[in-house]
């Protein structure tokens, strides 16, 4: 039992990192109805920009530089990719859920063919430093993860809450009908949280590298987490999103340390079917009826 | 034997139930006969083919009939059930895996085994959709999603039965007296002529209306007394099942099954392959898909990473060119058909 204050606490920190994603397929999901299955692939395609700037592969250039070109990068690859998809948003959104996966193995495809599909490994500039709490241990890492979450989820909730975009977002995702009728451009809400999630989606893949070794799969197998994350806090909700990438972290850790460690994703499957059947609109969803 | 089962964006109807031209059922209308004469010309040049080819292709144009006949349980629930399934490997390995233990346990052949491949893969198909029998559309693609990343895992675990990464050997023939390379082909046609002549009478039946009322309106369904629980329930065991027949003949025409053939790729592939093939539920059209999923890459030899573009690429431009098909193509080609 002295172990579980710490395992907590590696949960939370690796709750953040799902969040963050989760909180970019709810951005995406909330303004235009769209699943976005290539939110791991292309988070995992900017880690690896980041790692090809650093490395010498693409170029040599400082962290900061290679951070910004590759925000410029994801900025215009989320752009083409709701450009791509855009017809079909209005149709049907299954339709242009399974564009997302087309354009998800495009990205997986790319990133192999550019990278190679070797593991590599890559150090964020973090200090070396590392505290004890009981049986807590709290490194830069966890440090910057969180506070890293912190600000990234601060910031959005002022893009959010305070800005006319904002506004627009919130309006488009609440009635988009009216929305239209107002004389606001559904698409440029829509490109809004593409890029936005983009840019949350590489700031998460960034941060997990770490903890796991950076290969052309294990961003997207991530996101499996982050979608079981976006499942428990409501496909719709933002601040579900957070409180289910939490919660979705400490439970795994808590389910891979005490039960057996190599079902991470039946965990997950049995995590999403349960949480679907006691709350069929997640935790933190309005609850409504529906109208015939 | 139907071309005319070819469809654009079925889904895009799934969602928006805007009320469309009525169309004579099939039933109704005259059959057509040259379509029937060139389907079955189609048919008695791949039952000629092996005569004429080498056992490579023999062996190849095996797995895409295989391959076809999973490709048909993906787009059967996308036709009848207007869901999108990414899990679908699971399904079809539930089917591989048991022709694969009843030989190595019980010693019978794929024929002996193919009922039960395929009542094993309709109880995991109702087995997972209890669970999520009220989802709607992105959830339930969620779900499939983490069970077809769950299955590699449980293969692994039960290392004991399953052979762990090694997999599997099919080796028993199952017609006695015919070269084995001959009933690699054969057994997969058949059991894919079977399979799509057998959704053809499904077409007519009550089942059939009954799941195409709840897809198109489910106030309207509910108000007729079909429940939608249990149209999903139903939907969900008869894909399924169509999926481990599909399986069990892949099983048996590639002779081997492990965890690497059933990953999450796996099932991202058969929808792939299911789009490609417009959700055809006829035998050729479903045919196009097998054969893009399992030559193209073949085709490509030595193009590893240029796998997941192609087929993305493919993904796309079907998607977004059924997309710009006139209305009135989109609904010729739909008709009145699931």
């Amino acid at each position: 039992m002295a172990d579980i204050l710490g395992l907590i606490w590696a949960g939370m920190v690796s709750g953040c990192l799902y969040a963050l994603g989760a909180l970019g397929i709810v951005l995406i999901y909330k303004s235009s109805n769209v699943v976005n299955f290539a939110h791991g692939n292309l988070a995992g395609l900017a880690a690896f920009l980041v790692f090809g700037f650093t490395a010498g592969i693409l170029g040599n250039m400082a962290w900061g530089a290679a951070l910004m070109v590759t925000l410029a990068i994801m900025f215009a690859v989320m752009a083409v990719s709701y450009f791509v998809i855009a017809p079909l948003v209005f149709k049907s959104d299954l339709t242009s859920t399974i564009a997302t996966l087309g354009i998800g193995l495009i990205a997986q495809g790319i990133t192999q063919l550019v990278f190679g599909s070797n593991v590599v490994s890559l150090d964020l500039p973090l200090p070396k430093w590392s505290a004890q709490i009981g049986s807590m241990r709290i490194s830069a890492y966890d440090v910057a993860v969180l506070f890293v979450t912190a600000a990234s989820v601060g910031l959005l909730y002022l893009l959010i809450e305070r800005t006319r975009v904002g506004i627009a977002f919130r309006a488009v995702s609440a009635n988009p009908f009216a929305s239209r009728v107002c004389g606001l451009s559904l698409r440029r809400i829509h490109l809004f949280s593409f890029v936005v999630a983009g840019l949350l989606g590489l700031v998460a893949a960034l941060l997990i590298v770490p903890t796991t070794f950076l290969s052309s799969t294990s961003v997207s197998s991530f996101m499996l987490q982050a979608f079981a994350a976006a499942v428990v806090g409501g496909f719709s909700s933002l601040p579900g999103a957070v409180v289910g990438g939490v919660f979705i972290g400490v439970l795994m850790n808590l389910l891979s340390f005490y039960v057996a460690a190599e079902f991470t994703n039946t965990y997950l499957l049995a995590v999403i079917l349960l949480t679907l059947n006691v709350f069929p609109k997640g935790v933190l969803a309005r609850r409504g009826g529906a109208r015939v | 034997m139907s071309e005319a089962t070819m469809t654009s964006a079925p889904v895009a109807r799934a969602t928006n139930a805007a009320p469309s031209k009525p169309v004579t059922p099939m039933s109704e209308r005259k059959p057509f006969p040259l379509r029937t004469v060139a389907g079955m010309m189609v048919l008695l040049v791949l039952i000629a083919l092996p005569l004429l080819a080498g056992g490579y292709w023999t062996f190849t144009l095996g797995l895409c009939f295989a391959n076809a006949i999973a490709i048909l349980s993906v787009s059967f629930l996308v036709r009848y059930g207007g869901e999108v399934s990414i899990g679908h490997g699971v399904f079809v390995a539930a089917g591989a895996y048991t022709v694969a233990l009843m030989e190595k346990y019980l010693g019978v052949s794929v024929l002996a085994a193919l009922p039960f491949a395929a009542v094993a893969g309709a109880l995991l198909g109702i087995a997972f959709a209890y669970p999520s029998r009220n989802l709607s559309g992105i959830y339930l693609a969620v779900a499939t999603m983490a069970l077809a990343l769950a299955l590699p895992e449980l293969l692994l675990y039960f290392s004991s039965i399953t052979g762990g990464y090694e997999g599997l050997y099919v080796k028993r023939d199952a017609l006695p007296g015919i070269s084995r390379d001959l009933q690699r082909y054969y057994v997969p046609l058949a059991g894919l002529v079977v399979v799509a002549l057998l959704l053809r009478q499904f077409r007519r039946s009550r089942q059939a209306l009954a799941l195409l009322l709840i897809r198109t309106s489910a106030p309207a369904a509910e108000s007729f007394g079909v429940r939608r629980s249990w149209a999903r329930l139903s939907c969900m065991a008869l894909s399924a099942g169509i999926a481990a027949i599909g399986g069990a003949l892949l099983a048996f025409s590639s002779s081997t099954v492990s965890p690497n053939s059933f990953t999450l790729w796996t099932s991202i592939f058969l929808l792939v392959g299911s789009v490609v093939s417009l959700y055809s539920l006829g035998m050729f059209g479903s045919l196009i898909g097998g054969i893009f999923l399992t030559l193209m890459p073949l085709l490509l030899a030595g193009a590893g990473d240029w796998v997941p573009i192609l087929y993305g690429g493919a993904l796309l431009l079907v998607v977004l060119g059924a997309n710009l098909m006139p209305e009135s193509w989109r609904a010729r080609l739909g008709g009145g058909r699931a």
